[in-house]
């Protein structure tokens, strides 16, 4: 059964169409790789998935583990199993980061009809999933994303995917901005994620982490819409023939 | 329409002539300069953003004993004492002067001057019609000193209760004096019934070379009260006086803070939050004065409004001319909730000095949607993730409560507020 089924999506944002009649299938233990360039509708197909209120959906179905996805507020899709790591992680002053972590923690432990985790369960946790990330201690102290480095930035998504442990993981360009080892170590986060059980939708301008997180299968994004699927040797032709030729 | 209010005052002062030494002639000089000076209109500058025609619309009466006493809530946190004043009367059985007694001059206003009549010569007079009648009706209110050299660990906790006195009014006037290097922290609290009384407190304290007084005010009066509160403060050299002050009952509000910086390097704190649901005003205006070189000022304010709510900020600083090495911040960041909701900023610097630091900031905004959407996406619900926000937006202006316990319960009100909105935004 499929994890997650989008059928003919149609997008708009500030009235004008993004996505246009997009299809896509995802089963438990694959990972996808949805590559295009900037303006192809990739982030927007990402941010639909996850529920931001002013991305428009016109036309079309989310269904995730058969459920009506697009029914669902934001939070409740969490709850329900799916993150999103984003392009450009924002920055909340005043809120540390191990606040931040442990409220969103428990606020899917509640939605899933679990008990919150103790302080001291929950510090083991962290403390853990940092340290398989290499990311400072000192930073989950810290104020969500105040002065991080972009890398920083993307190994604080990376902490967060881990810490709770989603089925279906939509990571967006979260590539970017990495230099080599940091991306080393994000791709370890993310393999780390691969499991039977979850899926990977992995959104990325370049093939540069698909040599470290090996994708099943990989789409082609142009205008609004998947024009080619292949397995993982369509990433290396994207990248030596560009875009135009392929498509 | 004026007249008709101003007469009902002054039959309220002859029944209070004879009642407490020292007090007569005081009492007729303010209740003079009451009447020449009438109280504040729509006109009036200093309180363009106060709605106070309630005063010019009747004659508050002098509130009577609570006939039945309410149950109290528990100290904010760990107190060395506490003060209950029940409609302006205090409340003996109620209080709890702990160990105090044994350190500090501690005792009702009513008592001190009884014993000390020469004493009622230091009451500030006031500066405006409502501080003048505070003082020419003044009848309880505590006197605080505190010896130097004495610190004092655990808060006063001041508690102020209004029950069943619609249309009547309190005139507290509570004094404290610290010696030199000791240290101190007043915790004032403001609570009533639904009825529409009037709180008139007037809080005046002298800070000694080297002492340090904390001066933490939670408002949280009936939802029709009128709330009206002035802070005199002196500081003298290397003393440093602090307030932080919450603001989230009555129907009008204002707190004012008039501070002077008489000797080098005493430094000043005025900190509040302000939370105005829908019809409710909460005013602040402070005033500090720079009279020697070499002292500190710094101001922190945050304040919300939700749909039809108002709050304002007025800061003036004033650095006189031998003033240099000054320094003066100020920063005030209103955040609205929807287009009915007001925030009003009017930050005023008087500069005669040249060698300064001096600044101020003014900000007025919406919750970030971006950081809504990035905490939803984390699991976390809307109400939650803006919570959230709100007490990482106000944190700044807690931060200087001295006691932990007294500052969490301050955030857990605040929260408390937020719920009540998401509340009412769902049904």
């Amino acid at each position: 059964m499929s994890m997650l089924k989008i059928k003919d999506l149609h997008v708009s944002v500030a009235d004008k169409e993004i996505v246009k009649g997009l299809d896509l299938e995802i089963k438990a233990g694959e990972v996808h790789a949805i590559m295009g360039l900037n303006g192809a509708g990739k982030s927007t197909l990402a941010n639909t998935i996850a529920g931001r209120d002013d991305y428009t959906v016109t036309k079309g179905t989310i269904e995730f583990e058969g459920k009506d996805l697009l029914a669902l507020e934001p939070h409740e899709r969490v709850g329900e199993g799916i993150f999103l790591g984003f392009q450009y992680p924002v920055e909340i002053p005043g809120v540390s980061n191990l606040n931040f972590l442990r409220t969103a923690l428990n606020s899917v432990r509640r939605y899933r009809g679990l008990e919150d985790m103790s302080a001291a369960e929950f510090m083991k946790l962290v403390r853990a999933k940092a340290a398989e990330l290499k990311m400072d201690p000192d930073m989950l102290k810290r104020f969500v994303n105040v002065g991080f480095s972009g890398g920083e930035k993307k190994r604080n998504e990376m902490v967060q995917m881990s810490v709770l442990d989603p089925k279906l993981a939509v990571l967006d360009e979260t590539d970017s901005g990495l230099d080599i080892d940091a991306l080393r170590t994000v791709a370890e986060g993310i393999n780390a994620q691969r499991r039977d059980d979850t899926a990977i939708l992995l959104i990325t301008h370049y093939q540069r982490l698909l040599s470290y997180v090996q994708p099943d299968v990989v789409h082609v994004m142009i205008d609004g819409r998947i024009v080619k699927s292949g397995g993982k040797e369509l990433a290396l032709e994207l990248e030596e023939k560009g875009y135009a030729d392929v498509a | 329409m004026q007249d008709q209010p101003m007469t009902g005052y002054e039959s309220q002062v002859q029944a209070l002539i004879g009642t407490l030494p020292g007090t007569d002639d005081l009492r007729a000089q303010a209740l003079e300069a009451f009447e020449a000076e009438g109280f504040p209109t729509a006109k009036t500058e200093d309180w363009r953003y106060s709605d106070i025609r309630a005063l010019r619309k009747q004659v508050y009466g002098l509130a009577a004993p609570a006939e039945t006493l309410p149950v109290l809530p528990e100290p904010l946190g760990a107190v060395s004492a506490r003060f209950v004043f029940v409609n302006g009367h205090y409340d003996e059985d109620q209080s709890d002067l702990g160990d105090l007694w044994q350190t500090v001059q501690i005792r009702p206003l009513a008592n001190h001057f009884m014993a000390n009549a020469e004493r009622a010569n230091e009451l500030v007079r006031g500066d405006d019609a409502i501080s003048y009648l505070n003082t020419a009706l003044l009848r309880d209110g505590l006197v605080l000193s505190v010896p130097a050299g004495v610190v004092i660990d655990a808060p006063i906790e001041v508690l102020h209760m209004m029950t069943g006195a619609e249309g009547a009014a309190t005139h507290i006037r509570h004094v404290v004096e610290l010696g030199e290097g000791a240290k101190a922290t007043v915790v004032e609290r403001f609570l009533g019934d639904e009825t529409g009384y009037w709180t008139n407190a007037l809080f005046q304290a002298r800070v000694a070379e080297g002492a340090s007084l904390s001066h933490i005010r939670v408002q949280e009066e009936g939802a029709n009260a009128l709330h009206t509160a002035k802070a005199y403060v002196n500081i003298d050299a290397e003393g440093s006086y602090t307030s932080v002050g919450l603001s989230v009952g009555g129907k009008t509000a204002r707190f004012e803070a008039h501070v002077r910086l008489l000797g080098e390097e005493a430094c000043a704190v005025v900190d509040g939050v302000a939370l105005a649901a829908s019809g409710q005003s909460h005013d602040t205006f402070s005033h500090v004065s720079h009279t020697v070189p070499a002292a500190t000022s710094d101001q922190i304010f945050r304040t919300i409004a939700d749909s039809r709510g108002k709050t304002s900020f007025a800061g003036k600083v004033t650095v006189a001319k031998d003033a240099q090495k000054t320094e003066a911040d100020q920063s005030f960041k209103a955040l609205v909730f929807d287009k009915t909701a007001e925030a009003n900023a009017k930050p005023e610097l008087e500069i005669f000095a040249d060698d300064v630091k001096c600044s101020h900031g003014a900000t007025v905004g919406e919750l970030d949607a971006k950081a809504i959407y990035y905490l939803t996406s984390r699991g976390i619900d809307p109400a939650t993730a803006r919570q959230m926000l709100v007490a990482a937006f106000t944190a700044a202006a807690l931060e200087r409560v001295p006691a932990e316990d007294v500052k969490a319960a301050m955030a857990d009100r605040i929260d408390a507020w937020m719920t009540a909105r998401s509340v009412k935004a769902v049904a």
